[in-house]
């Protein structure tokens, strides 16, 4: 029996897709049902529904044997994981952007890294460890501003400096006057194994991987 | 009266001060207590059947015996300072503790077999549920440097879980050694800064991330295909060889020709020794502490999330306590161990 973590929200189709493409397909519809976990029984799997920065956990502390999640959300939990395949759809990228004409967006570009401040940059996001890890790599000394939505606002109005969020588009920057500054991350969904599942299932789990990963 | 039920009469106040204990470490309690007493001497009988004699080392140590104890330096000792301002660690590792008796105090005996019991504390990422307390016992074989060691080492770890009452088909012993991947990276000519890279990518069998890596910083070669060839998934040990012969073909030195002899000199030794189908080669298991130079090897069992322990082959550690003689161990993790333990 694999238990796979799927997480809600808008790359559940296309993990679905896939999933039923590698021949495990949920007994039920999921837009249909109100269960927490759907059996897939032809395959001897179930899967359980998540949100998605959760995933890593589940897969993580072993309550599901693989999961899918984006790599933003894989790298900000920290989970210790086994990563073996880009699923290659919910792509994006995480960014770091400020309103347009700061002085941050204008500094960030001179490679003045917001030194004209005085003070360290104030930077509102979802994502603080890798927002640290980033600032820490190119040794700018960072205020994180940790939010759980709406991360866009906090720059307008005038919580930070700069925000580090996922940008697909990047309609909704634009829309309230902002720019990216930098790309940090590319992201798109990938397929996380749990450490133990991978050697205790390995016969269950290498031809659904095989399937998962190859051609369309 | 369980105290949980207890509304707060205040709910804005903190609890006293060391009302609970810090934070990642536990009170074992009466039948647990009871359960981890059982299944500690249940390994001390297997251990000392098989010829090795326990030891008891302190509780602190000098830090620089657990300078190199750490897996990719993310789980450091915990450290305070003495009244003579003498740097002093909480016991990070058993192994490093047994190298320092065995390379000073024992070093006139050869070979040594040595087992241990107790706990260990590691500073690690609260947030990732790894206790910083862990219970571990362990079994260290020094003075000895055939490959028969490391099958023997292997053995004893299988028959651990065993005697644990785990059963063997739902057990894995996943065996690599870091030797062929070090050549490899010393083969290539990675940076430090590469060749951490190439290890994460390798120990989350992230092909896709590995495959950008070795494009974007790794010269085509012999070494880049290997390094490539990492992030494979296990072979049992009896589907190995096919494994092992092309990680030969793509050896690009010496060093890594005779790494991978040594291994499969290793798994013939542990299959003479009945290690059976719980045995398996995963040439990417390339984690490990700092100090392993050969072989290494990872313990699973079924219904424990993570390795329920591991060990290696650390030929020159006993060397930085001045008796530079080759050794092998293992230790296991008892938190993981001993809630699946049905010992006799």
């Amino acid at each position: 029996m694999i238990t796979v973590a799927l997480p809600k929200g808008r790359t559940m189709q296309a993990a679905l897709e896939r999933f039923a493409r590698a021949g495990v397909v949920p007994d039920e519809d999921f837009s249909s049902t109100r269960k927490l976990i759907v059996p897939a029984s032809s395959a001897q799997a179930r899967f359980l529904l998540l949100k998605d920065p959760d995933v890593p956990l589940y897969v993580e502390r072993g309550a599901a044997d693989v999961g899918v999640c984006g790599l933003d959300h894989v790298l900000e939990s920290g989970a210790d994981l086994l990563a073996p395949l880009d699923l290659g759809f919910g792509t994006c990228r995480l960014c770091l952007a400020a309103g347009r004409g700061t002085g941050v967006a204008n500094g960030w570009r001179s490679g003045e890294s917001g030194a004209e401040l005085g003070r360290s940059l104030r930077v509102a996001t979802k994502y603080p460890r890798l927002t640290a890890r980033a600032f820490a790599r190119r040794g700018v000394p960072v205020d994180i501003v940790p939010l759980s939505g709406s991360v866009e606002l906090a720059a307008v109005a005038d919580l930070a400096d700069a925000i580090v969020d996922l940008v697909e588009t990047g309609r909704t920057l634009e829309q309230n006057g902002l720019v990216v500054l930098e790309e940090l991350l590319q992201v798109s969904a990938r397929l996380v194994v749990n450490r133990a599942s991978y050697r205790l299932k390995l016969e269950e789990l290498l031809p659904v991987l095989e399937r998962l990963g190859g051609p369309a | 009266m369980d105290g949980l039920d207890e509304r707060p009469k205040d709910p804005w106040r903190d609890a006293p001060a060391g009302a609970a204990p810090p934070q990642g470490t536990q009170d074992l309690l009466f039948e647990a207590a009871r359960r981890l007493r059982r299944c500690e001497s249940a390994l001390a009988r297997v251990f000392e059947a098989h010829g090795f004699a326990e030891v008891i080392p302190p509780a602190i140590e000098p830090a620089e015996v657990f300078a190199e104890a750490s897996a990719g330096g993310g789980a450091g000792a915990l450290r305070t300072v003495d009244r003579n301002g003498r740097l002093l660690a909480l016991r990070a590792d058993f192994t490093a503790q047994v190298a320092r008796i065995a390379a000073t105090r024992l070093s006139k005996m050869s070979p040594l077999r040595l087992y241990y019991r107790g706990s260990v504390v590691r500073e690690s990422d609260l947030a990732s549920g790894m206790p910083r307390e862990r219970l571990q016992a362990g079994c260290e074989l020094v003075g000895e440097a055939d490959p028969a060691a490391d099958a023997e080492m292997l053995a004893l770890a299988a028959a651990s879980l065993h005697a644990l009452g785990i059963d063997p088909g739902g057990a894995r012993v996943a065996v690599g050694t870091v030797g062929y991947f070090s050549s490899l990276i010393d083969a290539a000519g990675a940076s430090p800064r590469l060749a951490r890279a190439l290890t994460d990518a390798i120990d989350r069998k992230d092909l896709p991330g590995l495959t950008l890596l070795c494009n974007r910083e790794v010269p085509p070669g012999k070494a880049r295909d290997a390094l490539l060839m990492l992030a494979q998934p296990p072979r049992p040990q009896t589907e190995a060889s096919s494994l092992l012969a092309r990680a030969q073909d793509l050896a690009p030195n010496d060093a890594a020709a005779a790494a991978l002899r040594r291994l499969a000199n290793a798994l013939h030794a542990a299959q003479a020794r009945n290690l059976g189908a719980e045995l398996e080669v995963d040439l990417g298991e390339v984690r490990g502490l700092g100090y392993y130079t050969g072989l290494v090897f990872n313990l699973y069992a079924a219904g424990a999330p993570r390795a329920v322990g591991g060990g290696g082959r650390y030929d020159t550690l006993l060397g930085r306590f001045g008796d530079p003689r080759p050794a092998v161990g293992f230790s296991l993790d008892l938190d993981a161990l001993v809630p699946l333990a049905r010992p006799a």
